[in-house]
């Protein structure tokens, strides 16, 4: 990247584009490994494309009804990720990246940098989908279906309307509130968006029918006639090659993407301008007296800061939900009438292992993930005593939730919750210990990360949490 | 000779390279000492074998008497210590960081209170009792973090670049306060870039250089080392620290 910007023009509209292109993949790259994985994954998946091409080449792709369908369904999921993308990128672009003020304090015109900066958060949006669609479809063009070409233009059509959309709502949400919420919005509807997909199409799989998920959900569209007729098969006909619709649908996404951004980068300036220099800052209303915030030892001082960390970080505490969320389908079958496993020990077996995951997660944010450990090691405190404390605060604050289903099942049989309930303690505990045991400090952000910088952690947290559910469910089962 | 409020014996620490060699140091309580030394000296190490940070490789560190390497808990109840960055948590307002502090100090409340009331407005920072630390400008967070290292009212203060992002008003208030506790009979080391600073301030100076203490004394004896009367303490310090490398 730096090697063609070199070859530009300096302050010209590409080279600033690329510059944002280059901070955003350098960022990616921090966050998700480096150059060679994301190589090697790509070159694999190519190959793959081409297996695949070269089965389908004499197999007719034509354009029916049913495939456009198919295609709208696709492109409406991919702009809702598309648009979560894009308000994060703006965010990042905007609020965080910290050189609007060098960018614009420089002779070149305010509306080329922005446009460039829009055109950035374009770039990078169709930098992640094309690593997912286009090593399989490009290869298929190229093997007999050219047709599919239209797949990278309806791509860049998405990505264009999704910008846009991307970075109204980024600058309605800091208008209403802050740059931050607009963050931590994009990141959980993003998060629901993914757990949401991940859950229907889980219960979908389960319906009386077995038929996979994504076929049902098809079946249901065509039925309805969705994005078969009209101008909503304009995307199934532009990605199946009609160049008439192809023109259609990257004309009309350029021009809404030309107004819009102009309009919007006109807003954003106007607003930039009028803030102050701190754009973060939220003042809280000073209430009265502060002797609230003091505590009587070490444990209640501990946990009222640790309890006080998580419930304002409202996307740390949503990723934990996550986790647990996408451990919902474990118990999804003891609700298949009859056709699955009993209902109370498969209720424990869940119940133990999201009280494990659930406290293994917050011990590594009180445990590992210390914002401030030098504080802690100039404090006269034992580090053992400190540990433990913020080991209790971790169980604590997860009890609430871990006693949900043993009080369930208490509805149905009081054995067998005890049952649930005491291993439910020892999963919760086991996986405390998992993380007091093997901590490696990390920054309280990279959470959703963890287990890269400590994977055989997480696979001993689970086995254990596993085997303890295992067993209560068995015992359930025993008692039943 | 009174008990020292820091005395640092033989103390050495080497990371890629040596960086603390056999330092000698002595505090005396009601005494202000900076630590002066270009980058790289030596001057943040040495400061954090005192509190505990790091493990020296060789040497001993007592506060008040008590070996700090052999009973840290105890040495630690008698330090506050102040970084160059504030050891904060974003997420926290500056009360409910106070009462962790106090808390991690076992300072009951009844106390801990009423002296974080105080510490609090004289830091201009009451108005922002109830507001994230998360949004602060950096001077906002330093006195924070400067109330957190004052709330128990250590015998011994610690101080890392103590004015870096300070207003003037607040800098004053910080030498003030510093000079008070100084008063009050505690031992204050701080280190700082602004010579100034350590030329009006402090009672004595030391001056650090590839981790070994170069000269040490008052304002006066420092200037005859550097071989004049009329030297500035800039002058002095360039004179001294120069003089190892070019030898």
């Amino acid at each position: 990247m730096t090697w063609l910007m070199r070859r530009l023009t300096p302050g010209g509209f590409l080279f600033l584009m690329l510059n944002e292109v280059r901070l955003a993949t350098r960022a990616a790259r921090q966050r998700r490994g480096g150059n060679l994985v994301w190589s090697l994954l790509i070159i694999v998946y190519t190959a793959m494309g081409f297996w695949l091409a070269s089965g389908l080449v004499h197999f007719p792709i034509e354009p029916t009804h049913v495939g456009f369908t198919l295609v709208f369904a696709v492109c409406v999921l991919a702009m809702s990720f598309m648009t979560t993308q894009a308000m994060l990128r703006s965010q990042d672009t905007l609020y965080q990246a910290g050189d609007l003020d060098l960018l614009l304090t420089a002779p070149l015109p305010a509306r080329r940098v922005l446009l460039a900066k829009l055109c950035g958060i374009v770039a990078n949006i169709i930098m992640v989908f094309a690593a997912f669609t286009l090593p399989l479809a490009l290869p298929i063009a190229l093997l007999g279906h050219p047709g599919l070409f239209g797949i990278p233009l309806l791509l860049l059509a998405l990505a264009l309307l999704s910008a846009v959309v991307g970075l109204a709502i980024t600058l309605l949400i800091v208008r209403i509130a802050s740059p931050r919420t607009a963050r931590t919005l994009a990141q959980i509807v993003g998060a629901f968006l993914a757990a949401g997909v991940f859950l229907a199409s889980q219960l979908l799989s389960q319906g009386p029918e077995h038929e996979s998920a994504g076929r049902a959900v098809l079946g249901w569209l065509v039925r309805h006639e969705y994005g078969s007729h009209g101008l909503a098969s304009l995307p199934g006909r532009a990605a199946l090659g009609n160049v008439p619709s192809m023109v259609a649908v990257l004309g009309l996404a350029m021009l809404v993407f030309a107004g819009a951004g102009t309009l919007l980068g006109r807003t954003f300036l106007t607003s930039y301008q009028n803030a102050p220099a701190r754009l973060t800052r939220s003042r809280g209303r000073a209430k009265g007296g502060i002797a609230r915030h003091f505590r009587q030892g070490l444990f209640a001082t501990m946990f009222a800061k640790e309890a006080r960390l998580l419930r304002r970080d409202p996307q740390l505490a949503f990723t934990i939900v996550l986790r647990l969320i996408y451990l919902l389908p474990v118990a999804l079958p003891a609700f298949t009438h009859g056709r699955g496993p009993p209902l109370l020990p498969a209720l424990a077996f869940f119940g133990v292992m999201i009280a494990g995951q659930l406290a293994g997660s917050l011990a590594w944010l009180t445990v590992s993930a210390e914002d401030s450990p030098d504080l802690l090691t100039v404090a006269p405190v034992e580090k053992q005593l400190a540990e433990r404390a913020k080991l209790a605060a971790a169980l604590l604050i997860a009890a609430p939730f871990a006693v949900v289903l043993p009080l369930a099942i208490a509805l149905e049989s009081p054995r067998a919750a005890v049952i649930t309930l005491a291993m439910t303690i020892a999963a919760a505990l086991a996986a405390g210990l998992v993380e007091l045991k093997f901590q490696r400090p990390a920054p309280r952000k990279s959470f959703g990360r963890r287990r890269e910088g400590s994977f055989l952690v997480g696979v001993l947290t689970f086995l254990m949490t596993g085997l303890l559910a295992l067993g209560g469910g068995y015992l359930v089962w025993l008692a039943g | 000779m009174s008990e020292a409020a820091l005395e640092i014996r033989g103390l050495s620490k080497s990371f890629d390279k040596k960086v603390v060699a056999n330092l000698d140091l002595r505090v005396a309580p009601g005494e202000l000492y900076a630590l002066l030394g270009p980058n790289g000296a030596g001057k943040t190490t040495t400061l954090r074998m005192a509190v505990g940070l790091t493990r020296p490789e060789a040497g001993a560190v007592h506060i008040f008497g008590v070996d700090a390497l052999a009973d840290p808990l105890a040495a630690k109840q008698l330090t506050g210590w102040l970084p160059d960055e504030p050891m904060l948590y974003d997420k926290l307002t500056p009360a409910e960081y106070l009462g962790f502090v106090a808390g991690l100090w076992r300072i009951p409340p009844a106390d801990a209170a009423p002296e974080a009331e105080r510490l609090l407005k004289w830091l201009e920072l009451w108005n922002e009792r109830d507001t994230p630390c998360e949004g602060f400008s950096r001077g906002m967070k330093q006195k924070v973090a400067l109330a957190g290292a004052l709330i128990h009212r250590p015998r011994l203060l610690i101080l890392d670049e103590p004015l870096t992002g300070l207003d003037a008003n607040m800098a004053r208030a910080v030498k003030d306060a510093l000079r008070a506790q100084v008063d009050a009979g505690a031992g204050v080391v701080v280190t700082t870039h602004i010579l100034e600073v350590a030329e009006r301030l402090a009672d004595r100076i030391g001056i650090i250089a590839h981790g070994k203490l170069l000269a040490e004394g008052t304002l006066a004896e420092l200037r005859a080392q550097a071989g004049s009367d009329d030297l500035t303490l800039e002058d002095a310090f360039i004179r001294l620290t120069s003089a190892p490398a070019s030898q």
